[in-house]
């Protein structure tokens, strides 16, 4: 079996933004290597590039140069329409502000990356009702997202990114908004669910209480990933 | 979770927004669909309108000629009558005039069509039974009674011209009864819903003026009725009518194509059932001299009837010999030294003795046949060489004896030519005699030369005579009554046939009779049948105006090709489609805006931009599908609104109350369908330019791409000095004349699409500007203190949602642009002053008769024998002294004037007189020339006729332009062909076609005299003369009104299309400024945490409200001010010309609702947000 088939490959990964046409660097020459079921927190400074990285790695953005290898594949060698297919099969994404559809239920916003590729199906709505089970939900699945609190908002989209059973987890400032414990609260059900579901799992945040969770952290300083200590 | 259901919970939870977008469709669906409905409804409406007006008439013959009322029931028993036809009503069809006194007013009304009817045409009319107008009795429409103030019972005079077998302005016509004053009793009112009360055979939606009478009194009256022969008169005389009204029983061919066939086929067997008499002619039997003699009652064969003649004795091999006799008034042996002329009216005794002339003597132009039974001639002593000379002629004996002449000697001859305004000048000639003819037993001595002439040839003496024209009986001698009493009208000279056809050449005609020897071995009555239907054979009934129209066709036709009201609708309410798109585009972004990280989601969740767009796109479908669906049922309520205001309030621009609403399915799914499309396209467009944002910015909420300020400001700022320098160079090449008024493309002048560019691109010049201002921020420094710094912090604010900010603007500049351009467009010809040059052509009354004037009324003479019951005080004859009257022929037709909103093809014709060419005036549009009356009198290579006619006649109603051409009689069967030569601009000449005098005459010789009149006088007096002239001219229908009252009620259609598009344009407005309160209310609801911390820095919540009011004042002031400058600048040339009447005060008080409007619903905004808590807003944000 080839390793690079189970791992997440970053190499030389640069990105620069134009602005008034002077050039601003934000990354210079990240290099990443993480195999399925690992865990990494990346944590820096406001501007570092922290979230600039997560999305690159979504494929929500372009690099400016290097290469990024997922699972065996470069999606940026794929066009706009196999990008979209590729995040919605590969990659959970986690945001800051949960970006939950307010005229939704819960359920049905969990389901909602089920509807492009995979149509309504009994699996992808049992797989739901399970997850929101596993994350203590089950009580709140036809709520709005305006019914419950922040903690359950970030539990339901940590739902949404998993319905697909994606193999790369990406989360972006998850507990951001959310009190101490439930930042605790939603750290351990992030590292639970990659070890269930052998996800390849990385979150940036400026917390380090949720970084210390993480069995590995780096910190993005001056464009490159440093090794962090405890 | 499917996407069905994704899209419905989407539209349940955004219903707010769904519900505005939904609002906007209806908005654009309902205008769009109404305006096909109103298109629909008027065409069907005139539909209806003519199946009414006609009742079961489908096909008619009507025209100048009188024929055989017994020719309808010959006609029903030929076999080639076509078999759908059921009944066929004679009628006489006349135009006349009507007074009434009534107290002590007298009160008048002309132009009214007199329909002479018995049961069976009445039979063919909509009237709930009721009978038909009795001898004597009159059933009036309620128009003309409206105008005569006329009830059942009353008496009303009828005018109307007598027929005249001779051409009134021909040497024998006659001149001096023309009119019959026919005394009725209003029998009945047909009210305006009555279908009869509606007749008219020529497509108008107006109400026209009728009156019924019975057909035996107008005939009685007119004297075409039946006379038996008696033994005190053996000249028996046959009913006579002008009209034949025929009714299908197959509606379905009568009503299409098939019905020009029926036509065909009807005037097959018109021609077969024709006689000789129904053309006025007569076959004159000549058993001593054994010839025929085709005779008119005319006195002049007319040169159809003469080429049918022709060719039917050429078929028959029959001889012939053309005629053309005359009246000389005085012969005299030509003796240089004799008195002037005008002193023989001393000679108080007649002369007894050979006095060396002769007076009333006959001539005739024949060709000399050698064989019989036209010839020989025998002359006495030496035989001319024939054929004669032009100053060549031969006397009889009598004659020569008379003047004491021989052969060699030259003799003088007075005689009398027509002149164009019923004068007849004598003019004299001086022949060498070169014969003198035998008179007993030759040809020379044939009587019958000379066609019978009632009161003429059957007088005994020359006292007998019925004077066709003045005559000095003072100087007929003994002589010449000792011959008349022996020869009577024998002729006493002959001249060759061309010399008689150059020097009496007539419009109608030149021969006064063609002989034909008999058939051999025939009687000259065996002969006179077979000849006589040869004749009939080669007549062309067209040209002797006995065409079969199918009426109830070619209206229904001209009903289909009216005024495209579905055009002009669109383009009336264009604004409020472009307002509600604009709108729609404007809802939908708000919308989006919202939505943006949402959509930015569904894109990192792994939807394609296209799936992404197919979810949003389908809710929003869903909002434009339900919303075309309601649209168009408030499109049938907005249609009815429309045609209820087309019914009462614009009631000017059509003039009938009898539209109905007619609901087509095609109409109503077409509106839907171009409203759903306009629709989709402008939010699939508002979606696509979330193309250009990437899923990170979309996610963060950014909903519009971030561009290079610098560089569009730059771009923009290059748009808008482009777009208004060229708005200013179109405008200066307009003023100057430069742009042609010529129609472009659709009945589109190159002027019309000069104003909607350069409105077009001032409006985009201002908004182009308003965005680069707001690009720049410098451009508004923030800064200083108190109300004005708050003011320029407000107006900045304006550039946060630049795109929203100008988006609105431009919707209430638009919409200001129409409301300000319309009303710029009105005119009010009543502030003109006679100006040569205008539209007036400098004159103050336009008049019409009923019955031709022939005299000049620029004479003394001709006012004497013309006018009546002349106040002799010296102010009226001063008055009469000073004013210019101009004469116009007139060949009636359809109305083609914007009065009319059917498709017209033939309008009225006027022969325009020479001294109208010459003394010009009158605006001209895109025509060469320093007087482009001269054109009339250009030959035309392809020998059509040159005509002119007003720019709204020919681009609205005829559809035509300069170089264009008018068959005549019609397109379909032309005989002559009218080419446009030149365009009068906003004239006088509304619905009419204008070619020359002679041109006229000789295209329509049968019409007589002057009914059109235009008349220079000072205003001040022109009330004045206006009443003498209608009071003196009573007999002839004479009706005058002042030229700025007609060029008024033709203005009043364009004023009350520019209302109409002014309301629609308000309606636009109105959306505008809807559109503006929700930006507004979105803008301050969105900035509610700002305006929050402002007040939680200090501010209050008064310096709040100046703030986002000062932005909304902007937007709103730039708007009205951008879109009144634009439609100004569009409306210059207009403004500049004359009768321009820019409404300030209504327009300005229009503008100033719409700001008071704007600013109040920006107030609404404010107050909300000034209310909610500090504290708690900052939180919630």
């Amino acid at each position: 079996m080839n390793d690079s088939l189970e791992q997440l490959i970053v190499r030389e990964l640069t990105k620069e933004f134009s602005i008034a046409a002077e050039s601003l660097p934000i990354l210079a020459g990240v290099n990443l290597v993480l195999n399925r079921g690992e865990a990494l927190a990346i944590t820096g400074p406001s501007g570092s590039g922290k979230s600039t990285l997560l999305y690159i790695l979504g494929v929500l953005d372009q690099p400016t140069s290097g290469a990024v290898t997922q699972f065996g594949q470069n999606p940026f060698e794929l066009n706009t329409k196999q990008q979209a297919e590729f995040r919605n099969q590969n990659i959970g994404f986690i945001f800051q502000d949960h970006h939950l559809m307010p005229q939704f239920s819960v359920l049905e916003n969990v389901l909602i990356p089920t509807m492009v590729y995979q149509g309504e199906t009994s699996d992808a709505e049992d797989r739901a009702r399970h997850l929101l089970e596993r994350v203590g939900l089950h009580d709140r699945m036809h709520h709005r997202p305006a019914q419950i609190s922040g903690g359950e908002r970030q539990r339901v989209a940590v739902c949404r990114a998993l319905i697909n059973n994606p193999r790369l987890l990406l989360a972006d400032e998850p507990t951001g908004n959310l009190d101490r414990s439930n930042t605790e609260s939603i750290g351990k059900l992030l590292l639970e669910i990659n070890q269930e579901q052998n996800t390849v799992l990385i979150c940036v945040t400026h917390s380090s209480d949720l970084a210390a969770l993480f069995p590995r952290h780096q910190g993005l300083r001056d464009g490159l990933l440093v090794a962090e200590t405890a | 979770m499917n996407q069905a259901r994704f899209v419905i919970k989407s539209l349940m939870y955004h219903w707010r927004t769904n519900l505005a977008v939904l609002l906007g469709v209806i908005a654009a669906t309902a205008v769009i669909g109404g305006a096909l409905i109103v298109g629909d409804s008027v065409r069907a409406s005139l539909r209806q309108m003519t199946l009414d007006r006609l009742g079961k008439i489908d096909f008619a013959v009507t025209g100048h000629r009188f024929f055989r009322e017994q020719l309808a029931s010959d006609l029903a028993s030929t076999p080639d009558l076509p078999a759908e036809i059921k009944t066929i009503a004679p009628a006489l069809v006349l135009r006349g005039s009507l007074d009434r006194d009534r107290e002590k007013q007298h009160l008048r009304v002309g132009q009214v069509n007199i329909f002479g009817v018995d049961q069976r045409l009445w039979s063919l009319l909509e009237h709930q039974d009721l009978p038909p107008p009795a001898d004597n009795q009159a059933i009036l429409n309620s128009r003309v009674a409206e105008q005569l103030q006329a009830a059942a019972g009353d008496e009303i005079t009828l005018w109307i011209e007598l027929p005249s077998a001779i051409p009134r302005d021909s040497l024998l016509g006659e001149r001096e009864e023309q009119s019959v004053e026919i005394t009725l009793t209003v029998k009945t009112i047909l009210d305006e819903s009555s279908k009869a009360g509606r007749l008219a055979l020529m497509p108008d939606q107006q109400l026209p003026l009728d009156l019924f009478v019975s057909l035996s009194t107008l005939q009685a009256a007119l004297d075409l009725d039946e006379i038996k022969a008696s033994r005190r008169n053996p000249q028996s005389r046959p009913a006579r009518v002008n009209s034949l009204f025929f009714s299908s029983d197959n509606q379905t061919t009568a009503t299409s194509y098939a019905a020009v066939q029926t036509a065909e086929k009807l005037e097959a067997a018109l021609k077969a059932a024709l006689k000789l008499e129904d053309l006025s002619l007569k076959m004159a039997p000549n058993e001593q001299y054994k010839y025929l003699s085709l005779e008119s009652e005319q006195m002049i064969l007319d040169p159809q009837i003469e080429q049918a003649g022709q060719a039917a004795a050429e078929s028959l091999n029959l001889a012939t010999s053309p005629v053309m006799v005359y009246i000389a008034n005085e012969i005299s042996h030509s003796q240089p030294e004799k008195q002037p002329e005008k002193q023989p009216a001393k000679q108080p005794e007649k002369q007894n003795q050979q006095s060396g002339f002769s007076m009333y003597s006959i001539v005739a132009g024949v060709e000399f046949s050698e064989k019989a039974p036209f010839g020989p001639f025998t002359f006495l002593g030496e035989k001319p060489a024939l054929p004669l000379k032009e100053n060549e002629i031969v006397l009889n004996q009598w004659l020569a004896e008379d003047l004491k002449v021989k052969v060699g000697d030259p003799i003088q001859m007075k005689y009398h030519v027509v002149g164009s305004r019923g004068e007849l000048p004598e003019v004299d000639k001086t022949f060498t005699v070169r014969g003198i003819l035998a008179l007993d037993g030759t040809p020379a001595a044939d009587r019958k030369l000379t066609p019978d002439m009632e009161g003429i040839t059957d007088a005994d003496t020359f006292g007998d005579w019925k004077q066709p024209f003045p005559m000095k009986l003072d100087r007929v001698t003994d002589r010449d009554e000792a011959y008349w009493d022996k020869y009577k009208a024998t002729p006493k000279a002959f001249v060759s046939l061309n010399t008689a056809q150059t020097l009496w050449n007539s419009r109608f005609g030149n021969l006064t009779s063609l002989r034909v020897g008999p058939l051999p071995d025939q009687s000259l009555t065996e002969t006179a049948n077979v000849f006589g239907k040869a004749i009939l054979k080669n007549i062309d009934v067209l040209k002797m105006g006995l065409a079969v129209l199918p009426v109830k066709f070619a209206g229904l036709a001209a009903a289909s090709g009216t005024t495209d009201f579905t055009g002009l609708f669109i383009g009336f309410s264009f604004f409020i489609i472009l307002s509600a798109i604009i709108l729609i585009r404007l809802l939908f972004k708000l919308g989006i805006d919202r939505r943006v990280s949402s959509i930015g989601l569904l894109a990192a969740l792994g939807f394609t931009p296209r799936q992404v767009r197919q979810v949003i796109f389908k809710e929003a479908f869903a909002v434009i599908l339900l919303g075309g669906v309601l649209g168009i049922t408030a499109a049938v309520g907005y249609a009815s609104l429309m045609l209820y205001g087309l019914k009462t309030w614009w009631i000017g621009a059509i003039g009938t109350r009898f539209l109905f609403l007619d609901l087509t399915p095609t109409s109503l799914i077409t509106g839907t369908l171009i409203s759903v499309f306009c629709s989709a396209f402008v939010i699939w467009k508002s979606m696509s330019e979330l193309k250009q944002l990437s899923i990170r910015s979309l996610l963060s909420g950014v909903s519009a791409p971030v561009s290079d300020t610098k560089k569009n400001a730059r771009r923009v700022s290059h748009v808008y000095k482009i777009s208004f320098g060229l708005a200013l160079l179109l405008v200066l090449l307009t003023v100057s004349g430069l742009v042609p008024q010529k129609e472009a493309f659709s009945g589109f002048s190159w002027q019309t699409v000069s104003f909607f560019l350069v409105g077009t691109l001032s409006l985009v010049a201002s908004v182009f500007f308003l965005s680069s201002r707001l690009r720049i921020e410098s451009a508004i420094p923030v800064k200083g203190t108190g109300p004005a710094a708050l003011i320029k912090l407000g107006i900045r604010n304006a550039g946060r949602f630049r795109q929203r900010s100008v988006l609105t603007t431009a919707l209430i500049a638009s919409a200001t642009f129409v409301l300000v351009s319309v009303a710029a467009g009105h005119r009010n010809p009543a502030v003109e002053t006679p100006d040569k040059n205008s539209g007036n052509g400098g004159f103050t009354l336009v008049a019409e008769s009923s019955s031709p004037l022939i005299y000049d009324l620029n004479t003394p003479e001709g006012r004497v024998k013309t006018l009546v019951n002349v106040p002799d005080d010296p102010s009226t004859q001063q008055l009469l002294k000073k004013m210019q009257v101009v004469p116009f022929r007139v060949k009636p037709g359809e109305n083609a004037s914007c009065l009319n909103i059917y498709q017209t093809s033939v309008p009225t014709i006027l022969g325009v007189p020479q001294e109208m060419m010459e003394r010009g005036g009158f605006k001209f549009a895109d025509t060469p020339g320093d007087n482009p009356w001269e054109l009339l009198n250009q030959p035309q290579d392809d020998g059509s006729i040159p005509a002119l006619g007003d720019m709204n006649t020919l681009m609205y109603s005829l559809h035509k332009g300069i170089g264009a051409t008018v068959g005549i009689p019609s397109d379909e069967r032309p005989e002559h062909e009218l080419k446009i030569k030149g365009m009068l601009d906003g004239s006088i000449f509304q619905g009419v076609l204008l070619i020359s005098e002679s041109h006229f005459q000789q295209l329509f010789p049968e019409q007589s005299g002057f009914q059109y009149f235009l008349i220079e006088v000072p205003p001040q007096q022109a009330t004045q003369l206006a009443g003498i002239l209608e009071t003196g001219l009573t007999e002839y229908g004479f009706d005058a009104d002042f030229v700025s009252n007609r060029l008024a009620n033709f203005l009043a259609v364009q004023n009350t299309y520019l209302s109409t598009f002014q309301t629609l344009g308000g309606l636009g407005l109105l959306l505008g400024t809807l559109g503006l309160a929700t930006v507004m209310l979105r803008n301050v609801v969105e900035r509610r945490s700002e305006l929050a911390l402002l007040r939680a820095i200090g501010m209050t919540g008064g310096n709040v409200a100046l703030i986002v009011l000062a932005e909304n004042a902007f937007l709103l002031i730039w708007g009205l001010v951008s879109g009144t400058l634009s439609a100004l600048l569009a409306m210059l040339p207009h403004l500049l010309s004359t009768g321009a009447d820019l409404p300030w005060e209504s327009g300005t008080l229009i503008l100033a609702a719409v700001f008071v409007t704007g600013m109040l619903a920006a107030l609404l905004a404010v107050a909300d947000a000034v209310r909610a808590p500090i504290l708690t807003t900052l939180r919630s944000q």
